[in-house]
């Protein structure tokens, strides 16, 4: 993936990449952001995820060593971090040709969902991003939904604490299995 | 022999009586099967079947002093008994649910699959009353977030009362590409198989506007094709027509709608 090289907005080093993704979403950010990992750094290898953005929204990924886009990128850059994240800032037409990718797409919540801790995060990305990158490739976010296996026992457990309590408020106690 | 199916989603618009419909008919080729719409409260069963000018319904089983029996709310449809259920708000409130789970009982106790449309919500007692009462649950899946977590908790309540999932059905699928992978990995976490993947069609909303079954109004299109594989799929299990009446009998019923 070839991108011009954009004006660098800010450098940091960060637990939780998503901590960038909200920023980049927060300042409508139309650019990239580079995220390297922590045992990128000790080690001194060549991991680097790149993300760029239209108006904050994630539009495609890419990991520099593996040379894989899109779900695979997030990946292969996901990891227990810190991770030292540059923004950079770059023009809508700098980024047209390297956007015309197909295969490094993303769905526009899944590096929130894939790199970030924070969920909300996934909901504030959809939201902001135009319908017609709502389509089709919402399977990626469903797919990340039920790997996720925590989750869903989460949303399990919920449900039946919930059915008990409210059988209890309905009078349906005798009917519940135990 | 009988077995009651809740059929479910937790959420609207996953297009819940299409699927019950389309099971029904696809089912009664081989059994003699009868459709009730459960859904006391926001009732469209009526509309599908082209019944929203008969004179007795659900609705007046439920209301005391009307009289009707069972069989005045039956008809026969599309190769299936329907009951349907009026929408009229006032006779939901005059409706008294210790007579609903009577009235179901009768309707166990003279068919082979009794198949019940359910409320898509789990906020009322009168709206988990489906579930509570079924043999199993088949739930109404749509390969979104929404759907699929509102479809894991209408699973928890469901086995809450001890019924398990007979099976999922993915309906109003778009991306046939991403469905497998994500039917496969809902497997997981789904009891029964998925036993369907149902293609979006516009001829189900045409079937709807005609007042008709989608397997009546487009028998040959991709959708109905799917809905019948799916129906082959669904084990219908041999129980004691009694049982089940019974069991509707003496079911916990709730106070108030």
């Amino acid at each position: 993936m070839n991108i011009p090289r954009g004006e660098l907005l800010r450098s940091r080093v960060v637990d939780d990449p998503g901590a960038a993704l909200a920023a980049a979403l927060d300042r409508r950010l139309t650019g990239y952001a580079v995220f390297e990992p922590q045992d990128a750094l000790l080690l001194g290898d060549e991991t680097r995820g790149v993300v760029t953005f239209e108006d904050g929204v994630p539009v495609l990924a890419y990991c520099t060593e593996t040379d894989r886009g899109g779900a695979g990128a997030l990946a292969d850059v996901a990891g227990p971090g810190p991770y030292s994240v540059e923004l950079y800032e770059l023009d809508r037409t700098a980024l047209a040709e390297a956007h015309e990718a197909d295969d490094l797409r993303v769905s526009p919540g899944l590096p929130a969902e894939r790199l970030g801790t924070d969920r909300d995060l996934v909901t504030r990305t959809r939201e902001a991003a135009p319908d017609d990158r709502l389509g089709t490739d919402d399977t990626d976010a469903v797919e990340a939904f039920l790997a996720d296996e925590s989750q869903i026992e989460a949303i399990r457990e919920q449900a039946r604490n919930e059915a008990r309590s409210r059988a209890e408020e309905w009078g349906l106690t005798d009917a519940l299995d135990d | 022999m009988v077995e009651a199916f809740a059929v479910a989603s937790g959420k609207g618009g996953t297009g819940k009586t299409t699927s019950t419909l389309a099971l029904g008919m696809a089912l009664a080729e081989d059994h003699d099967v009868t459709v009730v719409d459960a859904d006391t409260g926001m009732a469209n069963l009526l509309f599908h079947t082209g019944l929203d000018d008969v004179a007795v319904t659900l609705h007046d089983l439920l209301v005391e002093e009307d009289g009707a029996a069972p069989t005045d709310a039956v008809y026969e449809r599309f190769g299936m008994k329907v009951v349907p259920c009026g929408t009229s708000l006032a006779a939901f409130q005059a409706a008294d649910p210790e007579r609903l789970r009577d009235v179901v009982a009768d309707l166990a106790a003279n068919t082979d699959v009794l198949l019940l449309d359910s409320p898509a919500a789990l906020g009322s007692k009168s709206a988990v009353l489906p579930v509570v009462l079924a043999d199993r649950t088949v739930i109404v899946l749509q390969p979104t977030i929404p759907a699929l977590s509102d479809g894991l908790k209408v699973q928890e309540y469901a086995r809450s009362y001890g019924t398990e999932t007979a099976g999922t059905l993915f309906n109003r699928v778009r991306d046939d590409e991403g469905i497998d992978r994500v039917a496969e990995q809902a497997d997981r976490y789904f009891g029964g198989e998925t036993l369907g993947v149902i293609p979006e069609s516009d001829a189900a909303r045409a079937a709807r506007q005609a007042g008709e079954p989608l397997l009546a109004h487009a028998p040959d299109v991709p959708a109905s094709a799917a809905f019948r594989e799916a129906a082959r799929r669904l084990d219908v299990r041999d129980g004691a027509s009694g049982d089940v009446a019974d069991r509707f009998r003496s079911a916990v019923v709730p106070d108030q709608v």
